[in-house]
């Protein structure tokens, strides 16, 4: 017989059937961290200018393998994988039907990812992870990529539907904070997607496959950002959850504010979707007044991201003191850094100060000019998504796999783990760091190894490269290392129980008013921010359209 | 009256760690608009 002890503990666990689908994504994501991982070692040793790719292999191909499969392939699988994992531990198990849903979704998403990868190291695709009109790509590429995006949304929609269940079974309550914060994450991929899946659908495919001649590379570079900004805040929000469910219950903490959390999740909902156009702040096609109307949106990012930052320290503070710490920051010291489920995620969120700082820079309207197409946006991304990002998704693994898979991160490999870290973090500092400055000397980003004809300012950057070699080399010592871990986590680990951290919230935090999580409301305000951003810039776009475009296959 | 007033909890650091994070903010942003100015 079961007794309620057992019974409460089990629905704490991960049911072993969605854990198998939520690993199922984790392992695809991890394959590609190898692979991608490897490209991009390739890559920084092509621009260190003493390394020649062999058997005819081209510099732009490998970057392409590199963008997709680290941008768009690592980020997705992990990021469904976790929320699926978050879904079934926070609201419970998922129905058979909704869990087939996962798997159709899965398997769709994995057939995408094939063909597109397939196309790319056959050189039929080597358009970059942008994949930028007018280069065109093979057709299949582009199916590819369309088969991802429609079997996310089936994956998207097994998590609603849960979403949905636990709604009607609990009126009038809260949802679990993790369920609530999976659904704005996952809200925000299907109406960014959108963009982009007109844009392959009605644009790529047809001219890809000589159904029309030409294609209208404004207004496709308009759907790809009005996809591509909101993609970056897919990828950020469940670093976010992390940040605010899981670390405070393993520092021994609480949430400062459930109602902020919530907040500031629906404010990077709003906030984070009518801003395509700073990524277009330098193209003609225009007008001046909607990019500044979408600097200001972008602006107001801050907002949310700073609360973030302020309810993080406050978590921590807050704990800290309560386990003595004393003074201005001696509560800093108490913190569990031996943890690398707390260590990780923290040098994470430490990154996304410069990051943040640089994104501020980047979205400046005419400032943008400065760092526009040079290696400094590189330096950027690789601090927000391959820093903040990825090191939270590593300290998430270090807890979310064992308690998938049935065992436990044993202390080495806890010693490990921060290890990898530490590496990480010297090896990006090397590497960001020289982007970021040789960016603002002008070099340029997505480019091949040159000397540009032996000019001097070309040649001032020659050190800079080097310098990304050794960081990009120590990155990649990184990247075996966490394999190394995954796969003793997956396989080898010994067996036992680990706990999924879910934080309770803080007695002292005030009740989270039902509003927050009102649909309609916050829905509405989406939906009329995108049409107020975008409609008359788009319909200028249609009715002026530039002169179309054939395509182009430079490789 | 809320506990959270009663209790008064002392967030010295975290105001000025955010504080720090705005003036990170703010000194490489004046720091970029000084190159803009000057370079364009």
């Amino acid at each position: 017989m079961t007794t309620i002890k057992e019974k409460a503990k089990e629905f704490t666990k991960v049911d072993r059937r969605d854990g198998k689908l939520a690993l199922a994504h984790i392992y695809v994501a991890f394959i590609a961290l190898f692979i991608g991982g490897l490209c991009g070692l390739l890559q920084v040793l092509v621009r260190s200018g003493k390394f020649t790719l062999p058997w005819g292999i081209g510099y732009y191909q490998v970057l392409t393998v590199h963008g997709v499969l680290l941008g768009l392939i690592l980020t997705t699988y992990f990021i469904l994988g976790f929320q699926i994992a978050a879904m079934s531990r926070t609201s419970g198990t998922f129905t058979n039907k909704q869990r087939s849903l996962g798997w159709i979704g899965f398997w769709i998403m994995t057939t995408g990812t094939i063909a597109a990868a397939t196309m790319v190291l056959l050189n039929e695709a080597s358009v970059l992870y942008t994949f930028y009109a007018p280069l065109q790509a093979h057709w299949i590429f582009y199916v590819g990529m369309a088969l991802v995006v429609v079997g996310s949304w089936i994956v998207g929609l097994a998590k609603i539907m849960k979403y949905r269940e636990w709604r009607k079974v609990h009126p009038g309550e809260s949802s679990p904070l993790l369920s609530f914060m999976v659904i704005v994450n996952m809200a925000m991929w299907i109406i960014c997607s959108l963009g982009v899946a007109v844009e392959v659908v009605f644009q790529l495919i047809p001219w890809s496959l000589g159904w029309v001649d030409k294609v209208d590379v404004l207004l496709s570079r308009t759907l790809f950002w009005y996809f591509g900004h909101p993609l970056v805040y897919f990828w950020l929000l469940p670093a976010y959850m992390v940040w605010y469910v899981v670390i405070p219950k393993i520092i021994g903490g609480k949430i400062f504010s459930d109602a902020l959390a919530r907040l500031s999740f629906m404010l990077f909902l709003l906030f984070s979707i009518p801003v395509g156009f700073h990524h277009q702040l330098t193209e003609p096609g225009i007008e001046s007044f909607w990019k500044f109307l979408q600097v200001v949106l972008t602006m107001m990012v801050v907002i949310p991201s700073l609360l973030t930052a302020f309810s993080m320290f406050a978590t921590f503070e807050l704990r800290g003191r309560q386990l003595g710490g004393k003074g201005l920051f001696g509560w800093v010291k108490k913190l569990p850094w031996k943890d690398a489920r707390f260590a990780v995620p923290f040098i994470g969120m430490a990154a996304f100060i410069p990051a943040g700082a640089g994104g501020i820079i980047n979205a400046s309207h005419q400032m943008n000019q400065l760092i526009h197409n040079t290696i400094w946006v590189t330096g950027h991304f690789h601090l927000t998504v391959a820093t903040t990002v990825v090191l939270t998704f590593f300290g998430a693994s270090y807890w979310l796999l064992p308690h998938l898979t049935g065992r436990v991160l044993t202390k080495q490999m806890n010693k490990l783990a921060i290890i990898q870290a530490i590496v990480w973090t010297v090896g990006m500092s090397i590497m960001s760091g020289a982007m970021h400055i040789v960016g603002l000397m002008g070099a340029p980003r997505r480019s091949d190894f040159s000397t540009y004809g032996g000019a001097e300012q070309a040649t001032d950057w020659i050190p800079y490269q080097i310098a990304q070699a050794v960081g990009g080399t120590i990155l990649f010592v990184g990247i075996i290392l966490i394999l190394y871990i995954v796969v003793n986590l997956l396989f080898f680990a010994p067996k036992g129980e680990t706990e999924f951290p879910v934080g309770e919230v803080s007695e002292n935090a005030e009740k989270t008013p039902m509003w927050l999580e009102n649909w309609k409301i916050w829905l509405t305000i989406c939906i009329a921010l995108i049409l107020f951003a975008y409609t008359v810039p788009v319909i200028d776009m249609i009715q002026n359209a530039p002169p179309g475009s054939k395509g182009y296959k430079f490789w | 009256m809320s506990k959270k007033k009663e209790k008064n909890p002392n967030l010295k650091g975290t105001l000025y760690s955010v504080g720090f994070v705005g003036l990170f903010i703010l000194v490489s942003w004046f720091m970029a608009f000084y190159l803009f100015i000057d370079r364009f």
